[in-house]
């Protein structure tokens, strides 16, 4: 609701409640000027506020009410119990009024002319009836009975008392200290060990403080119809300067954000739509032209989705004209032809980010002096957000904004450089990658070292150096852990530090301005131990590294697409074989690991085979060390064909093999010796496994496959047919995932158990071009059962 | 004049901060240093959940040389919303001065003289007003 309003409907409401007695003892004494003045005051303020709004019953009414009260007052009329009750039925119609302000409900048609003839002297007309005038005489007496008579049915009526914002921001404070101080108690708790009847107490304190905080946390929301609620204006004021015609629409008002970050995205958000009328909404003339509405519209649209609110602004003007944005980025030497020819829509199109580009053709007064867009993104996400375009030729332009919801809040990641910890914004975190992994590469060029990722070459910082803790001579680059840090310009740098430790969101308070002049840091925040950790400022510490802009920066622009990791690791299982040695396996080859009675085991002479669900299966690794009593774990492993178990003491666990597997010629059983954790580990050979232990047991061919169990067309006519193509047909209780699985097309969705694949059979010839297949179509049919079967089994 | 001052000891002289700014004097116990701040800042430390920049008050002076302090007591101050402790050599007791603050021919030193708004006759002798704005920012800002 708009501010003035809330002020409006607050105030009303006040001298509503303190003219309620004023009332009661003016119908007690009709005559009592002093009781006469006190509701000729209020009339004559809720009719002089009406003046500012659009309210006329409201101000038709209390117009009456206060010239009927003049009257009296100038001694031209003595008042009399009539025209109380008439004035009172006005005030209680007042109130009623003023609740449906509040909740935002129209209200409605004229229905006062009653009301207001009763005011009327000369008029003979008794108001409405005496139970009515009883009950709101009673409603007057009894303020809190007004509450309960009107609240219930009127639902979304909220009780508001106005607050200095200051004292809010204490309050929040005082709150935000009290999560610390318990953090601090809870680590104390912690030290003393395990104390029931202080625990139990603490934990209730601690789930009712984060209520608490949360509470507060809403307190300190506005809507957004807050922001919104100055924008018409502004787009009025532009358009009409440009010649446009725009029309505003908002969507998503009572999406609620900081109070502080509402202020923050102001900026941002005027200059958006600066440049939205300004570059993007045509003329009317060409507006018609082009087959669209004359006049151009700009959709706000705000949804929050967890702790973000996404915000959504959307013309539909002329889009961005890539090819003269691209043109510009060549003319102003920001990117070379080929550079530009290399990019996708959607890079060019983020070029409008870049500093010092704009496509307006002619300077206007409004905007296309190339500051802008680069300082809207830079604004966007010093607060945490981020910032996104999307285009469309002719059809109009939609940025998307994401925005955090509190600003003292934030999402870190803590790390290690010598024996101090570090927060970094998550949000500049691109990726973490270890400085060890064999897909990371080092070089230097001059002093600069660079590190090759992803086939880029990026420099590097070392977060040591740039403390000023650490010469980076003596740095040994693979031992650190590289933090990616993307900034808001697209520039990317490698923040090498000691250690990464965790995520955590934490709480982050202002540096006093000496710290704040070293420009390293943008905040601090306690630790849960209460130790203080710096929130470090990336953009700033970019900027005095020169990472910013710059001839290299291109080189730099990874596609943020390609976000999995191209790694070379192997996943391997550890394992101590019979005679506690450690090996490992590839993970690959391990279907499972069984646990059976060493009684199930049958060695005799070069034979070895374990019995497991009643079937028999050829023992390996069992010759290394005597077979334990009770017991034995065995590893199932599978080439997919066959299949063997090998006899292991203990499963150790799962690790990945970065590291290069080196050869062994001495012993054939293993691939190679790796390193895991910094020990050498054999790698069993899976080749030479199967092909010494000649693997017996064949893998069950059969896939199988699920058929619809309640269509007897099924049962009778497909089950034949899967089978006869080599399927095993699952029964209906069976609760593996099932190779394939045959649906019919014409029930929406059968309630199919898992499946790898799915074939759907749809109940008419007619491509329905949903890759479903005629249910008749035999060849078809037989087609997609061997593909799925050949392709299993590849 | 009757103000109340905490006497201290700076860089072996007697001081004194006045009281009213001076929450609290605490022993300091861990500082987290800050990296790439200038000398007098020694860090930060936690005091009830809250962070205080340590200020070295000699070194914060250009005294050059570090405060000596076995028990590294400090005054907390809050200055512009933030919370500082001051680090001296020694923090006596709470005071009153016997006369305002006077000026004294030829100054108390250079760098004493920045920083300070005058000499005040104490039970324990003259003492010099030590303006705590002049210690949080340090002796780089008075350069500039």
């Amino acid at each position: 609701m708009d501010e003035l309003l809330a002020d409006f409907v607050a105030e009303t409401r006040e001298m509503l409640e303190q003219s309620g007695s004023e009332l009661v003892a003016w119908e007690a004494d009709p005559s009592d000027k002093a009781r006469i003045d006190t509701i000729f005051r209020f009339v004559h303020t809720v009719k002089g506020n009406c003046g500012f709004f659009d309210f006329p019953r409201l101000e038709k009414l209390s117009h009456a009410a206060e010239d009927a009260l003049a009257e009296c007052r100038a001694g031209r009329r003595e008042p009399d119990s009539a025209l109380v009750t008439a004035v009172l039925a006005i005030i209680d119609r007042i109130s009623e009024m003023t609740d449906s302000i509040e909740a935002g409900e129209e209200l409605g048609e004229d229905g006062d002319d009653d009301l207001i003839a009763a005011l009327d002297q000369r008029s003979e007309l008794e108001v409405q009836s005496d139970l009515e005038v009883v009950e709101e005489a009673e409603v007057a007496s009894v303020p809190e009975d007004e509450k309960v008579s009107h609240k219930a049915p009127r639902q979304g009526v909220q009780r508001s008392i106005r607050l200095p914002v200051d004292l809010l921001d204490e309050v929040m404070k005082g709150v935000s200290d009290m999560v610390l101080a318990r953090n601090d108690l809870a680590r104390r708790l912690r030290e003393a060990g395990e104390q029931p009847t202080i625990d139990g107490p603490f934990e209730r304190l601690s789930a009712i403080l984060a209520d608490v905080r949360t509470s507060i946390t809403r307190m300190r929301m506005q809507r957004l119809e807050h922001l919104f609620s100055s924008l018409p204006r502004l787009v009025r004021d532009l358009s009409n300067e440009l010649g446009k015609q725009v029309m505003v629409d908002f969507e998503g008002g009572e999406v609620e954000l900081d109070r502080e970050m509402i202020e923050m995205v102001r900026d941002p958000l005027t200059h958006i739509i600066r440049n939205a009328i300004d570059h993007g909404i045509e003329t009317p003339a060409a507006r018609l032209k082009n087959n669209k509405r004359e006049i151009g519209l700009l959709k706000f649209a705000a949804r929050q989705s967890g702790n973000q609110i996404s915000l959504v602004i959307t013309d539909d003007g002329g889009g961005i004209n890539l090819d003269k944005l691209c043109d510009k980025a060549i003319a102003n030497g920001l990117y070379s032809k080929s550079e530009i020819d290399k990019m996708s829509d959607n890079q060019k199109q983020n070029l409008i980010f870049e500093p010092g580009l704009s496509t307006a053709e002619a300077v206007s007064s409004v905007s296309g002096r190339g500051v802008g867009m680069d300082v809207v993104r830079a604004n966007i996400e010093r607060v945490g957000g981020s910032i996104e375009v999307a285009s469309k030729v002719g059809e109009g332009t939609s940025f998307h904004l994401q925005l955090p919801l509190t600003l003292s809040i934030i999402a870190a990641l803590t790390v290690g450089s010598g024996d101090q910890r570090y927060a970094l914004p998550r949000s500049y975190v691109e990726e973490i990658v270890f400085g060890s992994s064999s897909h990371v590469e080092f070089a230097q060029a001059g002093d600069r070292h660079l590190v090759t990722f992803r086939e880029k070459r990026v420099p590097c910082l070392s977060l040591a150096e740039v403390l000023g803790c650490q010469d980076k001579s003596n740095l040994r680059w693979e031992d650190q852990t590289l933090v990616m840090v993307r900034l808001a310009s697209e520039d990317v740098f490698a923040l090498a530090v000691d250690r990464v430790f965790d995520h955590e969101d934490v709480v982050v308070k202002p540096i006093a301005p000496a710290i704040m002049n070293t420009r390293l840091y943008a905040g601090t925040t306690l630790l849960d131990d209460g130790r203080p950790m710096m929130l470090m400022d990336l953009p700033s510490i970019a900027q005095m590294r020169g990472m910013v802009g710059g001839v290299r920066t291109k080189a730099t622009a990874i596609e943020r697409e390609s976000q999995e990791r191209v790694t070379k690791a192997v996943p391997v299982m550890l394992f101590a074989g019979l005679d506690g040695r450690h090996r490992a396996v590839r993970l690959e080859l391990v279907r499972r690991i069984e646990t059976i009675s060493s009684e199930a085991i049958d060695i005799e002479g070069e034979r070895a085979q374990a019995v497991i669900d009643g079937e028999i299966f050829t023992l390996a690794g069992h010759d290394v060390g005597p077979l334990p009593d009770g017991r034995i774990r065995l590893l199932r492993l599978s080439d997919a064909e066959n299949e063997l178990v090998y006899a292991v003491r203990e499963v150790l666990d799962a690790a990945d093999v970065t590291e290069d597997v080196v050869p062994s010629e001495a012993d054939t059983a293993i691939e190679g010796v790796t390193l895991i954790g910094g020990k050498p580990i054999p790698l069993l050979d899976g080749h030479a496994v199967f092909s010494k232990y000649r693997a017996t047991r064949k893998v069950e061919q059969a896939l199988t496959c699920r058929i619809p169990t309640h269509s007897e067309w099924a049962k009778t006519i497909l089950e034949p047919l899967v089978a006869a193509a080599g399927y095993r047909i699952a029964a209906e209780d069976e609760e593996v995932e099932a190779d394939l699985a045959i649906a019919l097309a014409e029930e929406a969705e059968s309630p199919l158990c898992s499946a790898r694949q799915i074939i759907r059979l749809r109940p008419d010839p007619d491509d329905a071009g949903d890759d479903s297949i005629y249910r008749y179509d035999r060849d078809g049919l037989l087609a997609a059962l061997k593909r799925i079967r050949t392709g299993r089994a590849a | 004049m009757n103000e109340l001052l905490l006497m201290c000891t700076i860089a072996g002289r007697r001081a004194a901060i006045s009281a009213s700014h001076v929450q609290s004097v605490i022993e300091i116990e861990a500082i987290t240093p800050i990296p790439g701040t200038p000398d007098f800042i020694l860090g930060l430390t936690a005091l009830r959940s809250q962070a205080l920049t340590v200020i070295d008050c000699s070194l914060a002076l250009g005294l050059g040389t570090p405060s000596q302090s076995e028990d590294r007591r400090a005054a907390v101050v809050e200055v512009d919303g933030h919370l500082y402790a001051l680090l001296v050599d020694n923090a006596h007791d709470v005071g009153e001065a016997t006369s305002d603050p006077v000026a004294v021919p030829g100054g108390f030193g250079e760098n004493w003289q920045r920083a300070s708004t005058g000499m005040v006759e104490t039970d324990g002798g003259p003492t010099l007003l030590v303006e705590i704005h002049q210690l949080v920012s340090g002796p780089l800002q008075q350069a500039a």
